[in-house]
């Protein structure tokens, strides 16, 4: 832990070192500079201008005045309304000539929280963008006053193809990213802090800002019924029991097939891969649908069980009060058969995680423990398995994250089929099987409960960095990155 | 001596029969979903595993689309999506694969680490978010829109990759830079070329996205034109509660169609799959 | 430009006295629309709108038809109610969630521009289509949407070879008789829109609050003076009863073409599985009634309707009603029942002698006298959801009072929780 600590206080104390080392860099500039670095401040052109770099100053005013325009013509739009998300409701007065309704121009809240954060986002870029300016600026007031040579706009160009090649490289997949990974948590995670739901819904109303009551509720609650506490508690509970089951049975059962497979004793070794690699490649939305119904109440397995009389000598021994085995509709049989089910979707992939690691194992090990008389037993537990944890452990750590947010097994196994007998489960809209992401899905898709949902949201990712965090550090000792290079 | 060949033939028969055994096991479902997919039947068959007449009627209803079902218009959007995808999608994630692994800049730490807490997040809740960005550029409902989403923020899963390329050695790059190759050529000349596995990896696994996702194709796709849909979504549809009893056999042949390019491609994809993934994972 | 308007205005005018049909706006402009309807409806709908575009010749249409299932439109719309489709079918459960999204458009706002294009008006629409499924679209004295389809309920489809219309009168009669036969009757109970027929026939109610709540007396005792628990007994007895199949929701028809019911509770959109199941022995009733203490209750349903509404948000919102109403008017719900055996709202449609014949639809209209029309918010249906599937997996002892009252309870409590 107090490693953990340590590590976690070098990040944070790292990231403001380099932020303080920033703003100093762009105060010395600022100071220090010429009058045209000064008037950088104000037109971002002017120090390029100075050292006849007029391309560059052209593009730089381009770029100043989008910024501007953006400002006026876009952000003012939304910024001044976001304290309190809108006011005005749309109101219509129809038109007999056009047979068209005149609304008048109202606000949709949820477009202002958008747009006010994407203008946030571009407004941060750009004051980032204006200081590197002004710093830049100073060092090409300093190269020009060494008197060393100014680079041309030509020399400058080909710089983001040499040492500069990365900003090349990132611009386009950062964009990507920050428009359509970044603005949305953002938003997300702001519109836990509103009261966004069902009551409150753009266009036809507004909502507004709440503060911490959402969380109030999902932590705080008491009672039995329609608390959200009381569902969230469960449902993390199981969440993190399958999130651990299924990532540990589909890593071990990898493991055990791919040496079952690429053992000497094996024939035609690809043969049989193919076969277990097909069940992947099936997409899961067919895959899982089709074995849904396989296991459905009134399913074939149920069919056959009931007619090789399993069903009838389940129920004498009281394991089932139905008239059919719940495989899916029931809590615990549901559980159980979903940790399997996806045994069955899972270990081809591992298998194949794992041939591959297999491959690579240091031969010479293995040969001098060979010599030695080493068992294959004591082989596998002394060489081949602390080589694979080793390999592949950090992989197991991202695989219990992405399990924790597995979305596509549980949903597409329980949704429409399995129906809760708990009455306050029910209540806050949850069931036994639901997973955190699975809950906020259906509160986001049926009951439009957004905010609950976003609340939800953050705690998943707030459960999600302390196990990263925590996991990371025990098994990572230092960076590896380069070790092998 | 030849009883001790006969005890070693009967466990490498023993060996291969349990490979046998599991091999069969994992392949039941799969199995139910081409023999369902042959039934002459177009509810859900729940009394037996084999359907009861067999026909391959269904089949050449998904070539005779009807309102509901438009397979091959399906197909076709899907793979031009796909191929989209895949070029952006690759191209992102090598990229950001490249400047990670063999540059050094200042802010790359940072960037890594942004990464790696954007991952932590439920990407679920998102998508609501997502359409509205779409929207307010009016790409819903569009090919545009839909590529975007799948690629735009493919940069994030660019860590395999990075592994890969962490394995090539560094002695190349730097003899090529003092031999005085731009970067853009040693990304182009010498570390995409040794690192054919990955770029296969990468490109398949990018390409199949489009053909599996259904959750956000239903939400951008919101305009109900039934010829517009991805396969994933058009399938998904034909199991509403008011279709399926008409076209679950149906469901299950579109499945089949599917799932065949989609295997071959994971057929190709197993020996890169294993020399990418885990030669980045085993050196890096 | 003002001069145009004003003998536009007069024109409207004369058009309005002269001839109904004459179009308002004679202008170039073309009208895009678009239409949302179940996929069973497709063919159809394109029917009637080529129909439409010819009933109104002077104005250029763009009508685009797309699809989306009647139980999934508040879904789709709610998510962004602005994109959804300028008209689009719904069943009428969802009307008070779409109305207080804004999706609902309030239809008598647009009577004048309805009159002077359709040269009917909303009076004339209400008039023509029967009272109950009028009342069902109007909220708060306004209508906002069209009936267009009257037969969104459950009865009893029997199989009369093995059950006499008698024995299918009542459940216990109707349950000896199916253990007789070796069969079994099916009912969905882990549905809030099934399992309220045995409280609504006893009596019970639910009831939609103006902030969105539900209000639900089923914990205590109803008009006819029983009790919850009662009903809840008599709902677990035949849950017990060995010839009762509790079918999960959606899973009805997969079911009856499974061939081991010999009844079943459904709908008009299983009347095709029933027939082919029970073939010449096909009937269709009103549901039996059932045990409450001494007395025999008639089951009750929860009835509800197809509607087509109009978005509020529709660019050409005038056009899109005129659209709506064609949709739904005699000839459509004529031609409707025609393709696919609906039962309609229009009083005329209704008293053909086609849909009399219908059995599955004269059960529905039987049934209907008994049925209810539910009005309860979003926080009705997974609670009551769970309360049925209990009763059908026999989780509550028939004996045990105090448990009952206490699993009404937290129903009732769940179910008139505040919306959040």
């Amino acid at each position: 832990m107090a490693e953990l600590k340590k590590n976690v206080g070098q990040t944070v104390g790292g990231f403001f070192k380099s932020i303080g080392g920033f703003f100093s860099e762009f105060g010395t500039a600022v100071i220090k500079g010429d009058i045209f670095v000064k008037l950088s401040l104000l037109w971002m052109g002017a120090g390029y201008a100075r050292r006849k770099q007029y391309i560059k100053a052209a593009i730089m005013t381009v770029i100043q005045a989008a910024v501007i325009l953006f400002t006026v013509k876009f952000a003012m739009e939304y910024i001044p309304k976001f304290g309190s998300l809108g006011t005005v409701k749309p109101e219509k007065v129809f038109n007999m000539k056009t047979m068209k309704n005149e609304f008048n121009d109202y606000d949709n809240s949820f477009q202002i929280l958008l747009f006010s954060l994407f203008s946030f986002v571009v407004w941060f870029a750009a004051a980032v963008f204006w200081m590197r300016n002004v710093v830049n600026v100073y060092k090409l007031q300093k190269t020009a006053e060494a008197g060393k040579h100014v680079n041309t706009f030509l020399e400058d160009l080909h710089a983001y193809k040499e040492e500069k090649f990365y900003v090349t490289l990132l611009t386009l997949p950062v964009l990507g990213v920050v428009i359509f990974t970044f603005i949305p948590i953002l938003l997300l995670i702001f519109v836990a802090f509103t009261n966004y739901d069902q009551n409150h819904m753009p266009p036809n109303s507004l909502f507004t800002w709440v503060g911490f009551d959402n969380f109030l509720s999902l932590f705080g609650g008491g009672g039995l019924t329609a608390t959200f506490g009381y569902a969230f508690v469960r449902v993390l509970g199981w969440t993190l029991v399958w999130a651990l089951f299924s990532t540990i049975t589909t890593y071990i059962g990898g493991i055990l097939l791919s040496l079952l497979l690429n053992s000497k004793k094996t024939r035609m070794p690809k043969f049989w891969r193919t076969l277990f690699i097909v069940t992947i490649a099936v997409p899961q939305f067919v895959s899982l649908l089709l074995v849904r119904n396989f296991f459905s109440n009134g399913g074939i397995v149920n069919t056959i069980c009931s007619n090789i009389g399993l069903t009838g000598f389940l129920r004498d021994i009281g394991l089932v009060s139905t008239s059919y085995i719940p495989f899916l509709s029931a809590p615990g049989w549901a559980h159980v058969m979903i940790i399997l089910i996806n045994i069955w979707i899972g270990v081809p992939y591992q298998m194949l995680i794992a041939t591959g690691v297999l491959m690579n194992l240091p031969s010479d090990q293995l040969e001098s423990a060979r010599v030695d008389g080493a068992t294959p037993f004591q082989i596998f537990r002394k060489i081949t398995m602390p080589y694979l944890l080793f390999v592949t452990g950090p992989a197991l750590v991202t695989d219990f994250v992405k399990n924790i947010n597995n979305f596509n097994v549980i949903y597409l196994l329980t949704e429409n089929v399995y129906t809760t007998t708990n009455q306050a489960m029910a209540n806050s809209q949850a069931k036994e099987v639901d997973l955190l992401v699975t809950w906020l899905f259906r509160l986001t898709q049926d009951y439009y409960n957004y905010k609950m949902a976003s609340a939800i949201g953050i705690v998943v990712f707030v459960i999600c960095s302390i196990f990263t965090l925590v996991a990371f550090n025990r098994m990572i000792k230092g960076d590896r990155e380069g070790t092998y290079q | 001596m030849k009883k001790m060949k006969n005890s070693r033939t009967s466990t490498i028969v023993l060996h291969n029969l349990l490979i046998a055994a599991l091999a069969i096991f994992w392949l039941i479902p799969i199995v139910w979903l081409v023999c369902t997919s042959f039934s002459e039947y177009s509810g859900m068959n729940t009394s037996t595993f084999f359907p009861e007449k067999w026909s391959a009627i269904h089949y050449s209803k998904l070539f005779h689309p009807d309102s509901v079902a438009q397979f091959p218009q399906w197909f076709m959007n899907t793979f031009i999506i796909a191929c989209f995808t895949c070029v952006i999608s690759t191209m992102f994630v090598l990229m950001v694969a490249y400047a990670t692994s063999v540059m050094r800049f200042k802010m790359r730490k940072p960037l890594m680490n942004m990464a790696v807490i954007l991952n932590l997040f439920p990407g679920m809740l998102a998508m609501i978010a997502v359409y509205f960005t779409l929207k307010s550029f009016g790409l819903t409902n569009s090919y545009a829109g839909l590529i975007m989403v799948y690629s735009a923020s493919s940069g994030l899963g660019y860590l395999i990759a990075k592994g890969f390329f962490d394995t090539v050695p560094r002695a190349l790059c730097e003899a090529a830079r003092i031999d005085g190759c731009s970067e853009a050529r040693i990304f182009f000349q010498i570390i995409l070329p040794m690192s054919r596995p990955i770029v296969v990896y990468t490109v398949i696994s990018s390409f199949l996205v489009p053909w599996m996702d259904f959750v956000y194709a239903k939400m951008i796709l919101n305009a109900g034109i039934s010829s517009k849909y991805t396969v994933a979504v058009g399938l998904f549809k034909m199991l509403d509660k008011s279709l399926i009893n008409s076209y679950f056999t149906l469901f299950c042949a579109g499945g089949v169609l599917v799932s065949i390019p989609i295997s071959i491609l994971f057929i190709i994809m197993q020996k890169f799959y294993v020399e990418g993934i885990t030669g980045g994972a085993v050196k890096g | 430009m003002k001069f145009s308007k004003k003998v536009l205005v007069s024109v409207l005018a004369a058009a309005v006295a002269v001839s109904p049909a004459m179009c308002v706006n004679a202008a170039e402009e073309e009208i895009d629309l678009t239409l949302w309807g179940a996929e069973e409806d497709q063919d159809l709908l394109k029917e009637l709108v080529g129909k439409f575009e010819e009933t109104y010749p002077d104005q250029k249409f763009n009508i685009e038809i797309g699809v989306e299932s009647e139980s999934t439109a508040k879904d789709t719309i709610l998510t962004d109610v602005e994109a959804a489709a300028d008209v689009y079918a719904f069943a009428s459960d969802q009307i008070y969630d779409l109305q207080k999204a804004g999706a609902l458009a309030d239809l008598t706002e647009y009577d004048e521009a309805f009159q002077a294009v359709a040269g009917k008006s909303i009076e004339d629409v209400k008039n023509a289509n029967s009272e109950s499924s009028v009342e069902a679209a109007t909220i708060d004295g306004e209508l906002y949407a069209f009936p267009m389809a009257g037969d969104n309920s459950y009865f009893l489809f029997y199989d009369s070879s093995v059950i006499s219309p008698e024995e299918a009168g009542s459940w216990d009669t109707l349950l000896a008789a199916a253990e007789k036969a070796g069969k079994q009757v099916g009912m969905t109970l882990a549905s809030g829109w099934y399992n309220a027929g045995f409280f609504y026939g006893a009596g019970f109610t639910t009831d939609l609050n103006d902030d969105g709540t539900t209000s639900m007396d089923w914990n205590g005792t109803s008009a006819d003076g029983y009790t919850g628990v009662q009903v809840v007994q008599s709902m677990l007895d035949i849950a017990g009863n060995a010839s009762f199949m509790a079918i999960a929701d959606g899973d009805t028809s997969n079911q009856i073409a499974a061939g081991g019911l010999c009844a079943v509770v459904s709908g008009t959109w299983d009347a095709q599985a029933a027939q082919e199941a029970f073939g010449d022995g096909y009937a269709a009733a009103k549901l039996p009634t059932f045990t409450v203490g001494e007395d025999q209750v008639q089951m009750g349903s929860a009835f509800g309707y197809k509607f087509v509404g109009v978005n509020a948000y529709s660019e050409n919102i005038g056009w899109a009603a005129v659209l709506a109403e064609f949709l739904t008017n005699e000839e459509a719900q004529i031609e409707r029942f025609e393709a696919r055996q609906i039962g309609p709202t229009n009083k005329v449609a209704v008293e053909s002698d086609a849909v009399k014949a219908n059995a599955a639809i004269s059960a529905v209209i039987e049934q209907s006298e008994f049925g209810v029309i539910q009005r309860v918010g979003g926080k009705y249906w997974d609670p009551s959801k769970t309360f049925g599937e209990n009763i059908a997996q026999g989780k509550i002892a028939a004996d045990d009072e105090a448990g009952i009252q206490a699993a009404l309870d937290n129903l009732v409590e769940g179910v008139t929780a505040p919306v959040e």
